[in-house]
This record gives C-alpha cells, structure tokens and sequence, in this order.
C-alpha cells in the first residue's frame, strides 16, 4: 500500500518559492492500476518523484508497505527504490553503452543478486515482454516500442511491488503505444501495483482509478468530470 | 563487482579511454626509466670514499717567496696542525677522494712497454696517511717513517713500496688467492714497486671514472711551494678546527697564502653536483607528468561525468547508492589506468633494455615496475575521486525530466 497524507513539496530558489505539492494526500491499495492525469505544471512529475523516493518531501508523511519512508537517508531510499519499486520513463532512459541483456542487469546488480539469478531474471523478463531474440541488441538497434519495453523488463526484474510509469507512451506511435499498455494490463492482473502518471486521456481511461491532480493537490469530483475539464483544456 | 558492463561500456565509446591509457603508459615508461637513473646516481653518490668525510677538510698553502725552504715548512707546518687539540691527524697530499683532480699511473704486472694491466690513483702521504684518512688496513703494514721519502720532482721517483686498496689488488692479480703481501708489480713500463699493506676502500679523486676504486699510497711528499693538507679532527671539531688551521699557517708563515680550505661533505657536493642537479630534474620530471596524467584522468572523469548525468540519475533511480556510482567511476579509472599501465610497463622494460645497450645503464631493479604501477594506480584512483564524488551526487530525480 501507498499512502501519502499532508504532502507538501516547496522548490525555493534565491527569489522564488514554488510550491509543488500542498497538502497532497492520496491512498493506493495493493494491486490497484492509478492513472494520474492533470495539466501541465499542475504537480504530476512532482508526486512522481516523491512516490518513487527520488526526491524528498517537504513535508507531511509517506508510508511504503506499511513503512514510514518520509525521513529515510539517501542509501536507505536507493534500497527501497532497488527493492520495491520499478520506473518505467516516457523516453525509456535506457542505458545507450549497454545491451539489452546488460540494461536489465543494471538494477539487479545493485541488488546484489549472483550471476545465475540475475541471469535468470533477465531472460524470464525480456521474454515476458517479447524481446527473447534480441538480448544482445544495444538499444539504438531497436525501436521506439522495443526500447520501452526493454525498459519495461528492467522495471519488473527485480520483482517490484509498485511500478511507477511517466508518461509510459508518449514517445510511441499508438500501435505501439497499445501494445505497451496491454503489456502494464497484464502486469497489474499478476498483481504488481501500477501508478502513472500522465496526460493523455485515453491511456488514463485505461486505469482502474483516475487521480486528478491540479494546483498541487488532488482535486475534488469525479474522475470523467476531471478527464472532461482536461478534455476541455 | 561490475568489470564486464564497464568495460564493455567503455568499448564502445574507447577514443577518451585510449588517449588516457595511453597518456599513462608513457608516463610509466618514462617514469620506470628515470626511477631506474636516479636510483643509479644515488647509489653513485652514496658509495662511501672511504675516509672519514664528517671530519675532514682540506686546504693548499702557496708559497709566493723565491727559493722557499718548502721541507722545512711542510714539516713546520704538519707539526703545528697536529699539535693542536681537536686534530687526530694531518698529512701533505697531492690529491684526496672526490676532489676531480689527482694523479693516476698505468701498471704492469711484467716489467716491458705496453704491458699495462692496469691503472690506478696515486695518493703521495706519509705514514701518517692510513690515520688521517681513517683507513680499513686489511693485511700488511703501514708505512715506516724510513720508507717515506722527500723529493721536489716525483715524475723521476717511483716508491719501492706501496698501500694498495684492495680493489686494485684484485685487479692486478685476479687469479691470485691469499696475500698480496710481497706481490710486485711495475710502474710506467720497468720500475717495480712492493705492496706492503691493503686497505678495504680508498676511493680515486675522479667518482666518475669506472676504476674509481682503484688507489694506492705512495710513501712520498712532494717538496713544493704548493702544498696541499689534508685534516682530521675529532668528531665535532671539523668546523672550529677549520678556521683554527687557516689562521694558524696564515700566520705561522706570512710567505704564503692559505686558501682552498674546504670541508669533505662540500667537496663531496660539488663533486656529485652534475648527478644531483640530474636527480632533482629527473624528480621534476616525474612530478610533472605524474601531475599532467592526474590532470589528464581528473580531466576524462569530469568529462565522463557530465555526459553522462541523466545516465547516473538512472542508475540512481534504480537503486544506485551514492556509494555504488562513486565505485563505478572509480572501477572504470581502476580499467582504463590497468591498461595504461600494462602497457607503460612493456615500454618501458623496451626503452630500459635500449638505454642498457645504448648507454650503459644499470638495468632496472625488479621492484621498479611494480612500484611505478602501484603510485599510478593511486594517481589514478586518487585523481577520479573529486569527480565520482560529484557523480555520487548527482539526484535520481533527473531520470525523469524530459530529454
């Protein structure tokens, strides 16, 4: 379970203070597929990033699996990311020096898995997502749809429970687009708990739950009203 | 640990790699062999010349007056400067070691023209000499008083008997086992000459010539208005008696001026001040492009870093520690210095064999190389860690920004 209450996120420079998030509060439950939409500016990366442990809060409090992680050190949140979660990037931010194969090694690595293992991962996963024959391809040898989902086998080989996807197609032409989110489908159905973020309708309407974001907060109403105002610009 | 991904990482994007690699193994290559030359002139230096150098000095009395009696004031002159409290000894000499000037002679071990074996430094003294130098007599005898003789032209004087170091025993009669106690031998093609004692060391006044080793005493003291002292005091005194002999002759006798008086230990730096100044700039050298391939790898690493920033914000973002990037840059250093140094490491053992054949240096110590390839390693590592530092820091946050 994910569970932020009070969440406040302040940029500050020398002149300008920018509040990301106030008083954000949300709950997903295990298993859950969450979309959060909303418009641009309006906090969505922000949550993002905090959700995924990449940057601090500000304040309030966040709980992971029942855990308090709001005020763990810098190692200890590089652990709960390795561990518990699983990125998935609107421009796949796959490693461009490694193949396939060595890109899916990289968390697992840092795991601390043995050889055997981590190889066992990797094929199991970069076979879940079809790309069995191309282990040794480097990622400017393949597509836009191949690389998201060679990102995609990297986020689910160290078995996470939450998968946290930016924008997961907006670089994709919608074939590809579709294949990748009947991909996530399937992957929530096994049971790992999604939540993305972004800002295209149709892919929101492809979650169980729709979150809208805006002003840093999560808005009141329902989520089709919230899609229509977004609809509506 | 993470080799493989690192250096196929590396592989594919090698033209930074090599240039620092290659920056690195030819400062190995240089480094090794001025190691080597260095080490070389240090031990040049440091042989010892056999005397007590702490408590020695020289000086020269010149006589400027017509028809001097110069016997008489060497003997005048001996007697004061041994008198004196704080003086172990004194002797009149034509030379002493590491002084670059002197005198030497070929010698035969059959009398006959063109029959020379071999050569050696002449050291003109009485027998007070083997005390004022402070030698090591291994076998044999010092010179008697009777034995030492006065003589105002020495080319036409050859000594029957003679203090040989043994060194130069042992190169004139290297098949010989025992004493060379009564061993002969000839001077300039037909005048023989009788070893009456060996001494352990008593180096030749030249330190860069290759029988530096080779001396002898001769009972002889030259009657000359120009004479030259050599003194030994008693540990501490050098200084103090320095300036008390100086004023001591220069008043003793007013038809001659003293000059020239100088302490073994700076007589020994001038002598070697071609070597030192080689040491010095050789360590220079070193210190230079040691500093340079520093730079250089600080250089790469910083580059590498930038470019690589929203590649770590990845790894960070999937579980890097500041403390696993820190350890990338520093194993991908510890990769790229390997190969720099493997390959110094060929060249210079290349450039080594050729400098011994070339110009007969001493060929490298084993440990040089491994020595050299662990301050590179060092060099290295300690070069990327300001920048992998830096790298550690980088947020995972930037991940997920656009580009």
């Amino acid at each position: 379970m994910l569970k932020m209450t009070n969440v406040s996120k302040v940029y500050r420079t020398d002149t300008v203070e920018t509040h990301a998030l106030r008083e954000f509060s949300l709950t997903v439950d295990e298993g859950e597929f969450v979309s959060v939409t909303g418009p641009s500016g309006s906090g969505k990366t922000t949550f993002l990033n905090i959700a995924g442990l990449l940057e601090d809060l500000t304040s309030g409090t966040y709980e992971l699996d029942g855990r308090d992680v709001s005020k763990l050190d810098d190692t200890a949140r590089s652990r709960v990311r390795n561990e518990k979660i699983g990125f998935i990037f609107q421009s796949f931010n796959l490693i461009p020096e490694l193949n396939v194969f060595d890109n899916v090694d990289v968390p697992l690595r840092y795991r601390k898995f043995d050889a055997a293992e981590r190889k066992r991962r990797i094929e199991k996963c970069v076979e879940m997502v079809g790309l069995g024959s191309r282990m040794r391809h480097l990622p400017a040898q393949l597509s836009g749809g191949q690389q998201q989902r060679v990102a995609i086998a990297r986020a689910l080989a160290g078995e996470p429970r939450f998968l946290l996807a930016d924008e997961p197609t907006g670089n994709l032409d919608s074939h590809m687009a579709d294949s990748v989110l009947d991909l996530l489908g399937e992957i929530n159905d096994a049971g790992t708990t999604i939540i993305m973020v972004t800002h295209e309708l149709a892919l929101a309407d492809r979650a169980k739950r729709n979150i809208f974001v805006r002003d840093g907060q999560v808005s009141d109403g329902s989520p089709d009203l919230h899609i229509a105002n977004l609809a509506a610009g | 640990m993470e080799f493989g991904p690192i250096w196929r990482a590396m592989m594919r994007s090698k033209g930074g790699y090599l240039l620092i690699a290659l920056q690195i193994a030819v400062t190995m290559a240089i480094m090794v062999n001025a190691i080597a030359i260095m080490q070389e002139r240090s031990i040049k230096m440091s042989r010892p010349s056999g005397i007590d150098e702490p408590n020695t000095f020289g000086l020269v009395s010149v006589g400027f007056k017509p028809d001097m009696d110069t016997k008489s004031l060497i003997r005048e002159d001996l007697d004061l400067i041994r008198n004196l409290p704080g003086v172990v000894n004194a002797i009149a000499t034509n030379s002493y070691p590491l002084r670059q000037g002197g005198w030497s002679e070929g010698l035969h071990r059959e009398p006959g023209v063109g029959k020379s074996v071999s050569s050696s430094a002449i050291y003109f003294t009485d027998e007070h000499g083997l005390e004022t130098f402070a030698l090591n007599l291994l076998e044999g005898a010092n010179f008697t008083p009777e034995q030492v003789a006065w003589d105002s032209d020495s080319d036409d004087f050859w000594p029957s008997t003679v203090i040989v170091t043994e060194a130069l025993a042992k190169d004139l009669f290297p098949d010989h086992e025992g004493s060379y106690i009564g061993k002969t031998f000839w001077f300039n093609d037909d005048n023989p000459t009788n070893i009456v004692g060996v001494v352990e060391r008593l180096q030749a006044p030249w330190p860069t010539w290759t029988g530096v080793e080779r001396s002898m005493l001769v009972p002889l003291i030259r009657e000359s208005e120009f004479v030259r002292y050599v003194v030994r005091t008693e540990p501490g005194e050098r200084d103090r008696m320095m300036a008390e002999v100086e004023e001591l002759l220069s008043t003793s006798n007013t038809d001659r001026i003293i000059r020239g008086v100088r302490a073994m230990e700076d007589t020994r730096k001038l002598s070697y001040l071609g070597d030192s100044a080689m040491i010095k700039m050789l360590t220079f050298i070193v210190a230079l492009l040691t500093a340079i391939t520093g730079l250089g790898i600080v250089g790469l690493a910083s580059f590498s870093v930038a470019r690589r920033t929203r590649q770590i914000g990845i790894r960070r973002a999937l579980g890097a520690t500041k403390a696993a990037i820190v350890r990338y840059f520093m194993l991908e250093n510890f990769l790229v210095s390997s190969v720099g140094i493997v390959a110094g490491s060929i060249l210079a053992i290349g450039l080594n064999i050729l400098m011994v054949q070339q110009f007969a240096l001493t060929p490298l110590a084993w440990y040089v190389i491994p020595l050299a390839m662990m301050a590179l390693w060092i060099v290295g590592q300690a070069a990327v860690v300001g920048p992998a530092k830096r790298a550690g820091n980088i947020s995972p946050a930037i991940a997920t920004r656009s580009g």
